[in-house]
């Protein structure tokens, strides 16, 4: 299994084997922040808005607090908001996708259309009265991020069982008295597993960034000192642009953020390039 | 070939985009020519803009019941009096009398004042107006429902007011209150939804000819009938801004709030000229003691004073442009401020001995304080979007003290009303109006509101204090005022020992503007912003 997935990671391009390196650092910054941080995070330990250097590598913000120290726990954060976003939306869509596709019939048809309406429906406004109306909280914004997340996975999935279900294998195994369950463990999930990990990945993305906006628009929980909310508390301070402070107060945040999102994207490109053949080699 | 005929169109799109450009720039510098004296010396200019915001509708009962709300509605409706530097001056009254004690005011109305209308203001609408207001308070309301006794009608042009009893603030009470048209609001049962364009006619200075919502714009036009000093703005427009100072830069607004870290870009520059605000905008933190019984022990509330380390605050989070509040509630730049009450310097000791000598001697493994049966001393603390960072440093250094904080944030309208329904534990809010009559102590602490729903007058529920009561109504009686500032000074001193509520800081930010533009800025005497006073905008004497 893990030769497999060394096998695979060697055929990504250079950018796609950086960007796994920076994801892993992510990662292992986020697990490690209590260790790596020098500083506390939510309490001050210097001189308000010092520059970057000496003790506090990264500068310290307007009430005294490390940067640094800020940015690694907002890893954990950021990190956390994207995978349990995208595994919720990947569980829930998957989910619904096999009912709708094998099923068929009327409830494929009422769930298609509810799709429809996700899809039509403008996310980030939605999102930012969800998130008004169920109050500041790191769980509230998973679960309305990942509410307007599943639709994707849900039609890829419905689209491949649509396929599968017309296969002989499976029609044979029907014929031998297979049940529904048993279809979906031993035939339809590791068909569609790939796709699913490949659309996680890209949901994860959206969901640091949209977490990121929302605490940019103070919507987020404001003790969870996400990256989105650093850059709030940052360009909410009056005049930072006519002040020396946004050079580290905002531009490391946002670079942190820009670099994960970024990295994310390509993995997600390579892993397509992969699962999907039909995409040019 | 398509390629050089792409070159042409760029070339043209360039020029053209230059040409607008250029045109935009040539407007902008007209806005700045500084306005040329017409007759008088006073410079005149056409249109004056300032960061916008929706308000509410500026009619007496629709609008947001704080500073920006209030004082465009007041930029339409006259009051009896006026506030200057000084203190009051006669306005749509004429002449004042106090008689029998302070039980009766005589006001002698101008001639020659007209509505917006066209109608002529007359005695029978002040009249009006006091008995309408007392049955429907206004939303910055001045007087309650039950301090009017009577209102008569003297002669053609004077109002002689009763009053239920002597009250010391009465004047200013009964100066400031906004009048209505009788024409228009007699036959308005709900003041509150009545926003039709007759809702904002008034005998001020300004017209309102634009209010857009969702864009939170205004347009004031000067009233050309207007009665009193001529307006030296032609127009007060409020404008939507993201970020003041670039605004202000850009010459898209002609004031701004200024940090004290962007000041040196305006310093030493005589195209600028900075002021500093009057410390009458503060923030206080609030204890609901009616709900929750642990904050009633006086010795609780002294040992979070005695953990608050207000310069902090100042420093981090004023960025140093704010006084720290006095425990006597009075700021120090008020008239009766009583600089000898006593003051709690940041002292951890003390703080701890306190807490110790209510039974919270013990610590849990995250440090905080318990007692005997275990409860903790962790409270909720609501605050607003914007004093989140307040409340960050505010936990921080109760923490230190063994108390935990766990912060709630909404947003400032709900935040307004929560604290208005006393739905918190502990709340910071913030607003202006310190600088007023000290009568306000009555209402925040006696619980006399006058009905209004300003965030300035809500109450603390659950607290009572005998002697603070008695106290309270009786400056309110005293109509000397040497007298009456030594109750004020007493009042303060039991405020202070109590700690009721504890103002953390009074902001002194700095505005900046161009005076070749407009110089005609001013403070009203009890008043911290320029912006809000009427005279800012009229010809002075």
């Amino acid at each position: 299994m893990l030769v497999k997935i060394v096998e695979r990671v060697k055929e990504f391009s250079l950018p796609g084997k950086a960007s796994l390196v920076v994801i892993l650092v992510f990662l292992l910054v986020a697990i490690l922040a209590p260790y790596i941080s020098i500083h506390p995070h939510n309490i001050s330990s210097g001189p308000p808005l010092l520059p970057p250097g000496g003790g506090h590598p990264l500068g310290t913000d307007e009430l005294g607090i490390d940067l640094w120290a800020q940015i690694c726990y907002g890893a954990r954060v950021s990190l956390l908001v994207g995978f349990g976003t995208a595994l919720l939306a990947a569980l829930g869509g998957g989910l619904i996708g096999i009912v709708s596709g094998y099923l068929g019939g009327w409830p494929d048809k009422v769930l298609m259309r509810l799709i429809d309406i996700m899809i039509i429906l403008p996310d980030l406004p939605v999102m930012i009265v969800l998130a008004a109306f169920f109050g500041p909280s790191l769980l509230n914004i998973i679960l309305v991020l990942a509410l307007f997340s599943w639709v994707f996975p849900a039609r890829i999935v419905r689209s491949q069982i649509l396929m599968l279900k017309e296969r002989s294998y499976i029609k044979s195994a029907e014929t031998y008295g297979a049940g529904v369950w048993y279809l979906m463990w031993k035939h339809f999930l590791p068909e569609v597993f790939p796709l699913v990990a490949v659309n996680m990945i890209r949901l994860s993305g959206r969901a640091i960034v949209a977490e990121a906006g929302l605490s940019f628009l103070g919507l987020g929980d404001p003790t969870s000192k996400s990256w989105g909310l650093i850059i709030h508390h940052a360009t909410n301070f009056k005049g930072i642009y006519y002040t020396d402070f946004w050079k580290w107060w905002l531009l490391y945040p946002w670079l942190a953020l820009i670099i994960m999102v970024i990295s994310l994207a390509f993995i997600s490109r390579e892993l397509e390039r992969m699962v999907d053949p039909r995409m040019g080699r | 070939m398509p390629r050089k005929r792409f070159l042409i169109v760029l070339l043209l799109a360039i020029s053209l985009s230059l040409l607008l450009f250029g045109c935009g720039t040539d407007q902008a510098r007209d806005d700045q020519k500084p306005g040329v004296a017409k007759g008088g010396e006073q410079q005149q200019v056409d249109i004056i803009r300032l960061a916008g915001g929706d308000w509410g509708y500026p009619s007496p009962y629709a609008h947001y019941p704080r500073g920006p709300g209030i004082f465009k509605m007041c930029l339409i409706f006259d009051g009896l009096l006026e506030r200057d530097e000084k203190g009051l001056i006669p306005w749509l009254a004429e002449k004042y009398e106090i008689k029998e004690g302070g039980r009766q005011y005589l006001f002698t109305i101008r001639d020659g004042v007209k509505w917006q209308d066209g109608k002529p203001l007359t005695a029978e609408d002040v009249k009006f107006t006091f008995e309408y207001a007392s049955k429907y308070p206004m939303v910055s309301s001045y007087i309650g429902s039950k301090d009017i006794e009577k209102v008569e009608v003297v002669g053609d042009r004077q109002v002689l007011i009763t009053v239920s009893e002597p009250n010391a603030a009465m004047l200013y009470n009964l100066g400031l209150t906004r009048i209505i048209p009788k024409h228009i609001w007699e036959n308005v049962d709900n003041p509150k939804e009545f926003t039709k364009p007759e809702a904002v006619i008034g005998t001020g200075p300004y017209r309102l000819t634009g209010y857009n919502k969702e864009h939170g714009t205004y347009r004031f036009e000067a009233f050309e009938d207007f009665w009193g000093p001529r307006q030296r703005v032609k127009v007060i427009e409020f404008v939507p801004v993201s970020e003041e100072i670039l605004a202000f830069e850009k010459g898209e607004i002609d004031l701004a709030g200024v940090t004290p870290d962007v000041l040196p870009r305006f310093q030493n520059d005589p195209q600028y000229k900075i002021v500093k605000s009057p410390g009458f905008w503060g923030y206080r933190l609030l204890f609901n003691m009616g709900d929750y019984p642990v904050l009633r022990h006086k010795e609780l509330r002294q040992a979070i004073a005695y953990a608050i380390d207000t310069k902090e605050l100042i420093e981090k989070v004023a960025r140093g442009a704010a006084v720290p509040g006095s425990a006597g509630i009075l700021p120090p730049d008020h008239v009766m401020y009583n600089p000898n009450v006593k003051q709690y310097k940041p002292d951890l000791q003390k703080a701890g001995e306190l807490l110790a000598k209510l039974g919270y001697d013990k610590l849990d493994e995250r440090g905080i304080r318990q007692n005997q049966k275990g409860e903790k001393l962790s409270f909720n603390l609501l605050v607003s979007s914007g004093e989140v960072r307040l409340a960050e440093v505010l936990k921080e250094q109760l923490a230190r003290a063994g108390i935990e904080i766990k912060v709630q944030s909404v947003d400032m309208k709900t935040r307004d009303a929560r604290v208005r329904e006393n739905k918190y534990e502990l709340a910071i809010t913030g607003h202006g109006g310190w600088g007023n009559d000290p009568d306000y102590l009555r209402e925040r602490f006696a619980g006399r509101s006058r009905g209004g729903i300003s965030p300035s007058a809500s109450g603390l529920r659950g607290y009572n204090n005998d002697e603070l009561n008695n106290l309270l109504e009786k400056q309110r009686l005293e109509m000397d005022d040497q007298k009456r500032k030594q109750l004020i000074f007493k009042i303060q001193e039991i405020l202070a020992e109590d700690v009721p509520e504890i103002p953390l800081y009074y902001t002194t930010g700095y505005n900046v503007y161009r005076p070749a533009k407009y110089d005609g800025w001013m403070f009203m005497f009890d008043h911290h912003s320029l912006t809000h006073s009427k005279l800012s905008y009229l010809e002075r004497g």
